[in-house]
């Protein structure tokens, strides 16, 4: 996002906005549905947060920070939280890392049917999730399901595992299929990233007699260490999608074993007995807030990652 | 921010944005839409009764044709996704003319307050068709004015005991009734789970709905002898003890009806993916001969009829188990399903057409669907259905006696508890976390459950009555409630 | 040597090998939603794993077309996607390239709002969005639909584009001015064209946001059931107390189909798409 600086030495701020007036006119679709569709809805969910309100009716009352200060003290909110940090944590890493390796294998332009693979490892992307949610109710049963027949035939377990309905297994198991969801997606990117570095590096690695082995630490992986912070933004962006999965799959149970903030927050505000949009507003600027440290982080370790590219 | 704010700034940047987009025109969707609809006969209807469907559809042609002119565009919804669609519709004034309240999560009382209703047209012709008991202040009438009436019985409950005849005469129990007692539910269990060599279990039940697993233990507790008085809907805060007015889960008949569901899951006749089913799934599984038996409501015959039909045969239902094999359980006043909107521009043909859903010919029309039995019990025995769902109404008439409601005294009562904040976990998570052996003290967290939502309550009517509403705890006791005994409408004076 | 390429070309073939074991696995579970379309209730569930139905039913897919109105429905979601997509590519392009190329007053405030909200949480915005849409007459119509889908978020490909326009060399732009063409010209005649990559990737992320996206098609639709979209449409196979599952998984069968056209179709632009775009 670098740009040529070009102060407007002695000229007025009116006349520099007119010089660039077709800059702000190419903003300006961005500007009004930005506006009215993602920036205005941000603050009334500030304002609503401060309201003793069920989301219908007229009747609201403001009350201040009380639902901040509810949330403070509510262990539901922290363990929501923990649970998403537990999902990006181990699924952001996960994914990244193993669909380089893929990413890898296919890359070989000598791979036969590599287009069919990428399809099929795309196509869980594409479907709706509301399926996916009864598909692997099948998958993961515990009488008679797929997985747990192929462990038991392996003798890997002698008891079939309860992967949705033990609240020990439970997170794992929405882990595991919100990262085959999404698989193909970062295998994508990755693959992307691969098709940059010129066949000529290699070659040139080949002449100097290095194996594939070596060309690959060598050559291969530090030439894709620039794509890494971007590609797991991005991943960690589509995991925050993980909302509609565990709706479908879990509902956050059992006994909230999967409750990610999430869920929690549309729980609160909307699906509860008595909903209460106001705490949950102010439970979603909460994690907002957390997503937004989460977020700075990202953009030093971008702005880092730049800096080493640009010095090497 | 001051509403006028607010709106001129949504005026000014919903002028600025259509404006730089090109739509034409700048009014509210809501002010088009109620000036066509004005126009013509057309009656909006939103409900979620997807199984009588093709009744309604009927019912609505038959007006037709008597009414040439009138159209009804009927949506089902379902329950979940409806309380949102009519949170917005309402607020975005394009609700329909006539429509069920599910998912909304507020009393009728509240929702009268809030202004969403329109008395019915017609109320006296409307009356003459309905028991005079069925209908009572604060729940179908507000103000000496009808709102709406009672379709279904209030004499049902969910946890009938349907099972697979095959599998339990195989292993040796009662195919036309089923086990009476819960040591009798607990061995049956174990001797189908026994002979199925793991392709069939006892019981199978949807543990990951705890919405539906609480409307269980509520049963169970009270099939244990746990006295309830009720205001309406699967709410456990407006369940309490009639003669005391406190709230009664941390009672021996709660820890009982856990410790029976726990030695279920202990002796492992549990189908063992049910804690990973809802209600429909564990009953698609039941259908498929897994398991022997399924706690349900009398609907699941008419989801059987419609969906898994090579089943219907195998099919027989029995009481609730109780602990002595004589359960008395207790049903809430039946409440209001239709309600005509106050956005409504039809009031009189809307209300005309809904006074086509009273009377014994509705009644026997509604049974042949066999959904929630309706409002005339009697009307089943005279319909052709499957006899497993005439057992299931005259179940209902032996052992459901009407409960007081605390609304039905007061209706400032729903207010409190539409003040009170719903303690986490329910007593659904809650059994879901005993089930699953993440909770160990039984007793425990009953107590403290409990203890949370009588805290909630007194703050609740504190609030409530501190602005200036006459309401107290006092209004949740019973005095002249007798165990065993119907609370009828007079006794309410 | 040859026994070396020997050894290379058994080892390519093992890779395959377990390539395909893996894809299939991978795609059971949508051979599964494909075979229980086929299937009537009761065999969706008793027939275990196996993937062949014991007797073909194909009525469920004139259920979910006809009855459910799915040909309708599938018109909705196509013109909604479309439309989603267009002014998404357009107004993320534009947006793009003045913060990638112009300095202007206020371009680091827009730059700090952008990334603000690139991770806050969607699903609160909708009371707020359906206010607005009321007050501005957007309720009940695609128009609504599409711009609240293509107004809410997008971070992401504003700065997709904006990296790309970076990276593209000034001299580019200044040949097309040293040809007499303007500002607007510019950009839609020699910009836009070169960030084809860019465009492919955000249109294909877009694109499957948009189909898929279920709760703002169905608010928006409350009053006007023929303008509903096939991610909405779904709810009418899901009852009080049943499901009907077999006719779901045909509409769901039918709602992947043009989503697999399109990746296919786009398949070789997205990779290198989001190859021009991470480069940057």
């Amino acid at each position: 996002m670098s740009s040529v600086t070009r102060k407007g030495s002695g000229r007025g701020v009116a006349s520099r906005i007119w010089s660039e007036r077709w800059a702000y006119l190419f903003l300006l679709p961005t500007l009004l549905l930005f506006g009215a569709y993602t920036v205005w809805p941000i603050i009334s969910s500030l304002y609503y947060s401060m309201l003793d309100w069920n989301g219908l009716g007229s009747e609201r009352q403001f009350i201040g920070l009380a639902n901040y200060r509810e949330a403070f003290g509510d262990p539901l909110f922290w363990k929501s939280l923990g649970i998403t940090l537990t999902i990006i944590g181990v699924t952001v890493p996960l994914r990244v890392g193993l669909s380089l390796l893929v990413a890898l294998v296919l890359n070989n332009p000598r791979l036969p049917l590599a287009k069919l693979f990428r399809t099929a490892l795309f196509v869980p992307a594409v479907t709706t999730t509301a399926i996916i949610g009864i598909v692997m109710g099948f998958i993961f049963d515990p009488s008679g399901g797929p997985v747990n027949q192929v462990l038991l035939d392996l003798g890997i377990v002698d008891q079939p595992i309860d992967f949705l309905g033990d609240p020990g297994t439970s997170l794992w198991t929405v882990m595991g299929v919100h990262m085959w969801k999404w698989f193909g997606i970062t295998l994508v990117y990755w693959l992307a990233a691969l098709q940059t570095i010129p066949t000529t590096v290699y070659e040139a690695a080949r002449t100097d007699g290095a194996g594939s082995w070596a060309a690959l630490r060598h050559v291969t992986v530090p030439m894709l260490k620039p794509f890494l912070i971007i590609i797991v933004l991005l991943t960690a962006i589509e995991t925050m999608q993980i909302f509609d999965l565990v709706l479908t799959m879990t509902n956050g149970g059992p006994f909230f074993s999967t409750l990610a903030t999430e869920v929690y927050i549309y729980q609160q505000a909307f699906a509860n007995s008595t909903p209460r949009l106001g705490y949950g507003a102010a439970l979603g600027v909460l994690f907002g807030l957390v997503t937004l440290v989460f977020a700075a982080i990202q953009a030093i370790g971008i702005r880092y990652a730049n800096r080493a590219r640009s010095s090497s | 921010m001051t509403t006028f704010g607010r709106r001129r700034f949504f005026g000014l940047s919903g002028a600025a944005l259509a404006g730089a987009l090109g739509v034409a025109g700048c009014t509210r969707t809501s002010q088009q839409e109620a000036a066509t609809a004005a126009g013509g006969g057309v009656i909006r209807w939103w409900d979620h009764f997807q199984p009588l469907k093709p009744l309604n559809e009927r019912i609505f042609a038959e007006y037709g044709k008597a009414n040439p002119g009138v159209r009804v565009e009927h949506e089902v919804y379902n329950p979940n996704e409806m309380g949102q669609a009519l949170q917005l519709a309402f607020k975005s004034n394009q609700i329909a003319d006539v429509h069920s309240i599910a998912g909304l999560g507020s009393s009728e009382a509240s929702l009268v307050v809030g202004g969403w209703f329109s008395p019915l047209a017609g109320q006296d012709a409307i009356r003459a068709k309905l028991p005079a008991d069925s209908l009572l202040e604060g729940l179908h009438v507000f103000d000496g004015k009808l709102y709406s009436f009672p379709i279904f019985s209030a004499r049902q409950y969910t946890t009938l005991n349907w099972f697979n005849r095959e599998l339990v005469e195989k292993a040796g129990g009662d195919p036309d009734n089923g086990p009476a007692t819960w040591d009798e539910f607990r061995s049956l269990a174990a001797r189908i789970t026994k002979d199925g060599g793991g392709r069939a279990y006892g019981w199978i039940q949807g543990l990951q709905f705890h919405e539906r697993l609480q409307s269980h233990v509520i049963e169970l507790a009270t099939s244990a002898g746990a006295p309830l008085a009720m205001a309406q809907g699967d709410n456990t805060m407006g369940l309490v003890d009639p003669r005391t007015g406190e709230y009664a889960y941390a009672g021996e008949p709660f820890v009982q009806a856990l410790e029976f569901l726990l030695s279920l899951v202990r002796d492992k006749v549990v189908f063992p993916a049910s804690t990973s089913l809802d209600a429909r799934t564990a009953r698609a599984r039941w259908a498929t001969g897994v398991a022997g038996m399924f706690f349900d409501g009398s609907w699941s015959i008419g989801v059987v009829n419609g969906q898994f039909k090579q089943f219907i045969d195998k099919v027989g239902v029995g009481p609730i188990p109780s602990p002595d094999g004589k359960p008395v359980l207790y049903g809430a006043p039946a409440s209001g399903q239709l309600f005509v909107s106050s956005q409504s521009k039809h009031v009189e043909t809307a209300s005309d057409l809904l006074a086509r859903f009273t009377g014994p010919e509705f009644s026997k029309g509604l049974a042949t669907f066999m959904d929630q039995v309706p409002l005339d019990l009697e009307a089943v025995a005279m319909a052709e259905v499957h006899p497993s769902y005439k057992r299931a109404a005259e179940l209902f008439g032996q052992t459901v006696r009407l409960a007081p409601s605390p609304i039905a005294r007061n209706p400032a009562v729903a207010q409190v508890m539409s003040e009170m904040k719903a303690p986490r976990p329910t007593l659904g998570e809650i059994t879901q976390g005993i089930l699953s052996g993440e909770l160990t003290d039984i007793r425990k967290a009953l107590r403290e459950y409990n203890g949370k939502l009588t805290a909630e309550r007194e703050r609740a009517t504190r609030v409530v009555s501190g602005k200036g509403v006459k309401v107290s705890l006092d209004d949740w006791k019973f005095p002249n409630w007798q165990p065993g005994k119907d609370y009828t409408a007079e006794m309410y004076q | 040597m040859s026994a070396a390429a020997n050894r290379r070309r058994l080892g390519i073939w093992a890779q395959v090998v377990l390539l395909a074991v893996i894809s299939l696995v991978w795609i059971y579970p949508l051979l599964w939603i494909v075979s229980a379309s086929l299937k009537d209730s009761l065999d969706v569930f008793s027939g275990g794993l196996g993937l062949i139905p014991e007797s073909w039913r194909f009525e469920n897919y004139v259920r979910a077309w006809q009855d459910a109105e799915f040909g309708l429905y599938t018109v909705n979601s196509v013109v909604v996607t479309l439309g989603t997509v267009a002014l998404v590519v357009l107004r993320c392009a534009l947006a793009g390239y003045v913060i990638a190329r112009r300095n202007f007053i206020g371009k680091r405030a827009v730059v700090v709002v952008l990334v603000a909200t690139l991770f806050a949480p969607g699903g609160l915005t909708i009371i707020p969005v359906v206010e607005l849409s009321d007050l501005m007459g957007l309720l009940n119509s695609r128009t609504g639909i599409i711009l609240a889908l293509a107004g809410s978020g997008h971070v992401a490909a504003v700065l997709l584009y904006a990296g790309y326009f970076s990276r593209i060399p000034r001299e580019l732009e200044e040949a097309a001015i040293m040809d007499g063409a303007g500002f607007l010209r510019t950009f839609f005649r020699v910009m836009l064209p070169l960030a084809g990559p860019v465009t492919a990737t955000v249109g294909v992320m877009t694109f499957l946001a948009a189909w898929n996206n279920f709760f703002l098609p169905l608010v928006f639709t409350f009053s006007r059931p023929d303008l509903r979209t096939l991610s909405v449409g779904m709810l009418a196979f899901r009852g009080t107390n049943s499901t009907d599952w077999s006719g779901l998984a045909a509409a769901g069968t039918i709602s992947l189909i043009p989503l697999l056209l399109v990746f296919l179709a786009l398949q070789r632009h997205f990779v290198e798409g989001v190859a021009g775009a991470v480069k940057s």
